[in-house]
């Protein structure tokens, strides 16, 4: 599997229950569709952009500092979007990035050399 | 006539017994060890200026049939060019009619001596496996070793790995081809502790890879025998290779490699069929800071409702 | 091969079994077997001796007629003919047989006469009750004293063939480097021996690996002497040579 492909999976899922959360907080539950579909479209841009990036740059330390860098200002985006809850949205969303950091940095194919 | 001292006499002996290099381009430094009939020393090589390993043929009568054997076999290891079987340089014969080839000189320990140092269950797993490929090849080109055992393995001061003593290797299918020892049918060659069912009933007509396979099972179960905690995978991949029914080892020295290397990267083996909660607890130890993180995420999420409820 | 540091030529092959002793002694041609049996005797005469004196507690007078009659009577009575190789080596058949010839002298207690034949060997008895005398061994059982000493008697008898060769081929000075480095208590160099002998370094390493490739192929000529097979040639020489031990 290739590591953009593992981090839009990784980023879906973790993406999908990230929005599904929002069903604890009933000020939102209401948007919970929304909420769901826009964090997992978030998910899945994270990933693709820190899956290519491990695909170019193979070190585990900057591909999980990259992927906390690109999961911190999505998430930031999306509170600022939504006027509210930054650390609710921002730290899941942060720890996002980490994880698939991590993981497109550790597993997946690399790209092969021409 | 002169009395002899009992140190004269021994000091006659070693002259008499030790090997004669007088015409060749090597210079003897020390004996080695002995075995059989052979002896290796320790030699130097005055026109490359390096040290070389001399096995000599070290028996008081030269037979045409023993001098063949002796040749037979330096060029039984010397058509093994792998990185895994000590190379031969040389083959030759000594001004007192004795037999020698040389070959390379190992610096390092012994299989037996580098387990003894307290090598990580992985390491030893690591060179079992160069090991395994040393003997693959071998196998591939029609020898079979039949003295596979951890004195004839030698791990350089590098951390190759070299397999050592092809002194009873056969070509397959080859019965003029033993490098040495008789093989005749209900001759027992080989090491008693790793030797196959079918060499200790002298089946000499009987071996082949899986002989040399079942001395491996042998030489692993030896490197898993000290530590402290063997895996069952691990100890099923011993077991099989030393199944006593030659059928139910593995096919291939490569075979056995592979399963080594799957061993070593936390994949499930050939040899031992996991259930689901061992498969789990493999993967979750493969993955160890993976699961960590997910389950970090996990509680920081769980800690985050429950804060937003309040 | 150099024919200068190559004494013996260039034969690496050792005497067929045809110049086994111990083969001959069963020959029908009488004088084959009286040259069979001098070599046996001069080969085994010293640790039968020492033999007898130390195991059968006998002096030296009677460990000396016990010698010379047990022999005397091996050739009469042809007792090496039915030695059989395959049972065991002829160094242990030969002390089985001189046991149970001692045991019957003991139990006759007749008085020993030394046999007629043995008058005209010149076994030097003084210099064997010497040796007993300032080398006695109290370590050893009796088996491997009687081993030992014939792996000494059998070097001394290649040094003196070895010698009288190397006279007789013109090659002294072979021996004499060899005697002076090798049999010495002296410690001397390469260096000392090219100096006391007008030689240079590499002629004295020459002459002397030349001299001791010639001495093992002595040694292991008077070994196949007194062996009546390949099998049995081989595991003596490996006992001889010190590549096993016995």
């Amino acid at each position: 599997m290739s590591k953009p492909l593992i981090g839009v999976i990784l980023g879906a899922v973790l993406g999908a229950i990230d929005g599904l959360t929002a069903w604890f907080t009933p000020a939102v539950r209401d948007q919970l569709f929304g909420i769901v579909f826009g964090s997992t479209i978030k998910g899945i841009i994270a990933g693709v952009a820190i899956g290519f990036f491990a695909r170019k740059f193979h070190s585990l330390p900057i591909g999980i500092l990259f992927g906390v860098i690109v999961g911190a200002i999505l998430a930031w985006l999306v509170a600022f979007l939504q006027g509210g809850y930054y650390f609710q949205i921002i730290l899941p969303g942060t720890l996002v990035g980490l994880i698939v950091g991590f993981a497109t940095q550790k597993y997946g194919t690399p790209a092969t050399a021409n | 006539m002169k009395w002899l001292s009992d140190d004269k006499l021994n000091h006659l002996r070693t002259v008499v017994s030790e090997p004669d290099f007088s015409a060749t381009k090597y210079t003897f430094v020390k004996e080695l060890g002995r075995g059989g009939m052979g002896i290796v020393c320790l030699a130097e090589d005055r026109e490359l200026d390096r040290l070389v390993a001399i096995k000599i043929l070290n028996t008081p009568d030269i037979t045409e049939d023993l001098r063949n054997r002796m040749i037979r076999e330096a060029q039984i290891i010397a058509r093994l060019e792998h990185p895994g079987i000590v190379p031969v340089h040389d083959v030759g014969t000594l001004p007192d009619g004795r037999i020698y080839y040389a070959m390379k000189f190992v610096r390092g320990n012994r299989l037996d001596e580098y387990a003894a140092q307290g090598a990580s269950l992985r390491d030893r797993l690591r060179k079992f496996q160069s090991v395994c490929d040393a003997v693959a090849f071998a196998h591939a080109h029609g020898v079979i070793h039949r003295d596979l055992k951890p004195q004839n393995i030698m791990i350089g001061s590098f951390g190759e790995v070299l397999v050592l003593d092809w002194g009873v290797a056969k070509i397959r299918d080859d019965p003029r081809s033993s490098a040495f020892h008789e093989t005749m049918e209900g001759t027992v060659i080989g090491t008693r502790r790793y030797m196959s069912p079918e060499q200790e009933r002298g089946e000499i007509d009987q071996l082949d890879e899986r002989s040399d396979i079942y001395a491996l099972g042998a030489v692993l179960s030896f490197l898993l025998n000290d530590q402290p905690k063997v895996s069952k995978a691990a100890a099923a991949i011993s077991s099989k290779a030393m199944s006593s029914e030659k059928a139910n080892r593995y096919a291939t020295a490569s075979d056995l490699s592979a399963d080594i290397g799957r061993l070593l990267d936390d994949e499930p083996v050939s040899a031992y069929r996991e259930n689901a909660f061992e498969r789990t607890s493999r993967w979750v130890g493969k993955n160890r800071f993976l699961v960590l993180l997910v389950l970090a995420y996990l509680l920081m999420r769980i800690f985050l409702i429950f804060t937003s409820r309040r | 091969m150099d024919p200068d540091t190559d004494i013996g030529g260039p034969a690496h092959r050792f005497p067929a079994t045809n110049h086994s002793a111990i083969i001959n002694a069963r020959s029908d041609d009488s004088r084959v077997r009286r040259r069979a049996f001098d070599t046996i005797l001069a080969s085994y005469w010293k640790p039968t001796y020492k033999y007898i004196r130390l195991k059968w507690h006998a002096d030296n007078e009677d460990a000396k007629d016990l010698t010379q009659s047990f022999f005397a009577s091996a050739f009469e009575k042809n007792y090496f003919a039915t030695y059989d190789a395959r049972k065991a080596s002829f160094q242990t058949f030969l002390r089985t047989c001189l046991d149970g010839f001692v045991a019957n002298e003991r139990k006759a207690g007749s008085r020993l006469k030394r046999g007629g034949d043995m008058d005209h060997y010149q076994l030097d008895f003084a210099a064997a009750e010497h040796e007993l005398a300032a080398h006695a061994s109290s370590t050893l059982s009796h088996e491997d004293y009687f081993h030992r000493e014939w792996v000494r008697w059998m070097f001394t008898l290649a040094v003196d063939a070895f010698r009288q060769r190397c006279e007789e081929s013109g090659r002294a000075v072979h021996f004499q480097l060899f005697e002076r480095y090798d049999l010495s208590d002296d410690e001397v160099s390469y260096a000392s021996l090219a100096a006391d002998f007008g030689l240079d370094t590499a002629t004295v390493n020459n002459y002397l690996a030349a001299a001791r490739r010639d001495f093992r192929r002595t040694v292991l000529e008077k070994l196949r002497e007194i062996t009546a097979t390949d099998e049995e040639f081989r595991t003596e020489a490996r006992s001889l040579l010190g590549i096993e031990a016995k």
